[in-house]
């Protein structure tokens, strides 16, 4: 080949390189920009002041005074509001009865969303539900709701043999003339000061336990529960993974035994995780009853099968890479098979070791259908370590699944949902970042 | 060191011993949000029970139930013959308690100008011989039909009070779980599917059926065709007093049957 053509064959080659991983990089970013952005929402946002009253009332955190001064300064604006209500009420009591019917349905909805808007009317009986006893809690949520107070929502199919098109009707059409009709000028002229929005940066979302599956609170069980299973994934799977790696490498006789085990660790290695995740019900919890229900320590087990073909095959790449001589050099010491294998190939061998425990680890953090079956549920309390023996918990990929499909009030709680894959990609990479360090100071101690 | 290892191992054995009760809820994903709101309200009062809610279907609570891993099966349709035959088996006793009432609503999109449907027609729209909307008065567009897997207890009503027993079509799309199927109906303007009342929000339009609409009164009185109890099951009656006790009972009291309405599904009795 002449030179012309292969420099520029490199070029080419290199200039496809560098293609893919530019690729690569626009990828993460359009993946990561949005998690970020919206995540973030779960922690940082505009606040209400009913979001005050729910940490102060729920989880009994904030300044009882000052946030009863500002109640009070809330009600006060509120109060033309029920006031108008009231009067509204009167004026409809005197009504003809014909005259009425017109107005009783508009003036429920309006009610209705008022309360869902600014929780319970003062006076009225606290509802038994959660959800019900607080107003909107987040400023654009209190925008979205606002928005259905003023305008009813109507579809007009007027066009036949066509979709309909939705319009949004004024709700004050309705109240003209009536003693109700200056709400829909007060609420949004007042909304702030109802609400008294304030930036809220909402650091213990992720330390704080949900209330009323989600709608209120954090999303430690979830968070609590994604760790347990990891970290029981790999307490069963790292010692299991390297000593079947050591006895592969170095004691076992390569023979037609041996090439058959190696083809089924390949083999387990591709199986969907669903299938692990269908055996572990069957194996764990049908027939050896591991616990009497779904338990972390069920998810752990199955997890742990999940991930032990990537730790054996790292580890046995990372033995097999430690040099021949340092071996020869024990055993011409004296040492034994056992002590060789202890004290001189698996601290040689360690960087490479972890590197496979921590891709198994983001592995298992990240993984929802093996514990579908076996670990997880949609709410729970956080369980303290003993009760990881028979107790199911909450865990992050799975309740991210879980709120985006089966949740009845999604649409209301977007953010925690968002909240919760920024939290589980973040949990990922800090073990990822973790083991790391740790790989890189034990790869630094072994070159001396 | 192995005096520390023992003391370690006994200091665990007394706190597994002492550790909180618990009660480990599965099934029907229509009765999860009843479930969920029962146990947030029950842990409220007694902070030493945890109750899980998992939502898997009701197939899968029954077999939980079966199989002794769960406490309650939440199930939006009776157990089967062959569901109790396999609890006998194993000594399984179910009992069920009925905790609300749901009507069925058949869901459209709401720029859908189809505003009620007959029994017949849903049958014959799911049955693949009515394929566009504007054989039942609607625009020319193809309808796409939704239904639940066939795991679900949601789907087993349907078939049983909608389809007649007969196949539903080969082309219908078929989701895991109420919420899937109002996300679907919401964002495809030609659907159709069924899910459960408490499930019903601005985003998709539930129809007449043979001119009934689907309410707590007309579900009540039995006018709405296409409605049902939802249960949760238990092995045996739960222990008078025990916290598994009170917790399927929260229904009867006028809280319960509170939550319950709110939720979106009538209560058993006119609290």
């Amino acid at each position: 080949m002449r030179l012309g053509t292969r420099k520029l064959l490199d070029k080419a080659f290199s200039g496809l390189g560098l293609m893919a991983i530019a690729l690569m990089a626009m990828a993460l970013v359009l993946i990561l920009t949005p998690i970020i952005w919206r995540g973030s929402k779960a922690y940082l946002f505009k606040g209400t002041i009913e979001h005050r009253r729910v940490m102060l009332e729920q989880f009994g955190r904030g300044d009882a005074k000052a946030f009863n001064r500002e109640t009070r300064q809330a009600a006060e604006a509120r109060a033309p509001v029920y006031r108008m209500l009231e009067e509204f009420e009167a004026e409809m009591k005197a009504m003809d009865r014909t005259v009425r019917r017109n107005y009783k349905d508009a003036y429920g909805e309006v009610e209705e969303a008022l309360h869902v808007l600014l929780g319970p009317r003062p006076g009225k009986r606290t509802p038994v539900l959660l959800r019900q006893q607080y107003g909107q809690t987040r400023w654009d949520r209190t925008m979205v709701k606002l928005h259905e107070v003023l305008y009813a929502t109507e579809w007009d199919y007027s066009t036949p043999g066509a979709m309909g098109v939705q319009i949004e009707k004024p709700r004050v059409d309705q109240f003209r003339g009536t003693r109700l009709e200056p709400l829909f000028d007060y609420l949004p002229a007042h909304i702030d000061e109802m609400m008294r929005p304030r930036t809220t940066f909402y650091w213990r979302f992720i330390t704080d336990t949900s209330k009323d599956s989600h709608i209120f609170g954090g999303i430690w069980p979830e968070v609590l529960g994604t760790i347990y299973l990891t970290l029981g994934a790999m307490l069963f799977a790292v010692p299991m993974g390297v000593i079947a790696a050591v006895y592969l490498c170095e004691y076992a006789k390569e023979g037609r035994i041996i090439s058959f085990l190696r083809i089924c660790i390949s083999t387990l290695a591709g199986v969907p995780s669903i299938v692990f995740g269908l055996f572990g019900l069957a194996f764990f919890l049908n027939t050896i009853h591991v616990s009497d229900s779904k338990s972390v320590l069920a998810g752990s087990l199955t997890l742990s099968l999940l991930v032990l073909p990537t730790i054996i095959r790292s580890s046995e790449e990372a033995i097999l890479a430690v040099p021949r001589s340092y071996k020869e050099a024990a055993f011409g010491l004296g040492a034994g098979r056992w002590r060789t294998v202890l004290t001189v190939i698996l601290p040689a061998a360690l960087p490479g070791i972890l590197t496979g425990i921590v891709i198994s680890m983001g592995r298992a953090a990240g993984e929802t259908a093996p514990i579908i079956f076996t670990a997880a549920v949609s709410v729970g309390m956080p369980l303290k370590l003993w009760e990881t023996m028979n107790q199911p918990t909450p865990a992050l990929p799975w309740n991210i699944y879980n709120l985006c499909t089966e949740h009845e009030a999604v649409d209301e709680i977007r953010h925690v949902q968002y909240g919760m894959v920024l939290t589980l990609v973040a949990l990922v990479l800090l073990l990822n970042l973790a083991a790391i360090t740790m790989r890189a100071r034990i790869a630094k101690k072994l070159r001396g | 060191m192995n005096k520390i290892s023992v003391y370690a191992l006994a200091a665990l054995m007394a706190a597994a011993a002492t550790a909180q009760q618990k009660i480990v809820v599965d099934g029907s994903t229509t009765v999860g949000p009843i479930a969920k709101a029962f146990a947030e309200y029950f842990m409220a009062a007694n902070p030493d029970v945890n109750i899980t809610v998992s939502e898997s279907g009701s197939g899968n609570g029954a077999k939980s139930l079966v199989n002794q891993t769960c406490d309650v099966a939440d199930m939006s349709r009776p157990m089967k013959d062959s569901e109790f035959k396999a609890a006998a088996d194993k000594g399984i006793q179910p009992v069920a308690h009925v905790v609300a009432l749901d009507g069925l609503p058949i869901l459209v999109h709401p720029s859908n100008p189809v505003q009620e449907l007959t029994v017949e027609q849903v049958r014959k729209i799911y049955l693949g011989e009515i394929t566009n909307w504007s054989e039942v008065g609607g625009p020319d567009q193809k309808i796409v039909a939704i239904s639940r897997d066939t795991n679900s207890g949601t789907y087993e009503t349907f078939e049983e009070k909608v389809m007649d027993k007969q196949k539903i079509r080969e082309d219908c799309e078929y989701v895991g779980s109420n919420g899937a199927i109002r996300q679907r109906v919401q964002s495809t303007p030609a659907a159709i599917g069924y899910a459960g009342l408490g499930f019903v929000d601005k985003t998709v339009k539930a129809l007449k059926i043979n001119g009934i609409y689907p309410s707590a009164e007309t579900v009540q009185t039995g006018e709405y065709p296409v409605a049902r109890p939802l249960f949760m099951y238990t092995n045996g009656y739960p222990k008078l007093g025990s916290p598994l006790y009170r917790f399927v009972t929260i229904h009867l009291g006028a809280d319960g049957q509170e939550m319950v309405e709110e939720i979106g599904f009538v209560p058993v009795t006119s609290y």
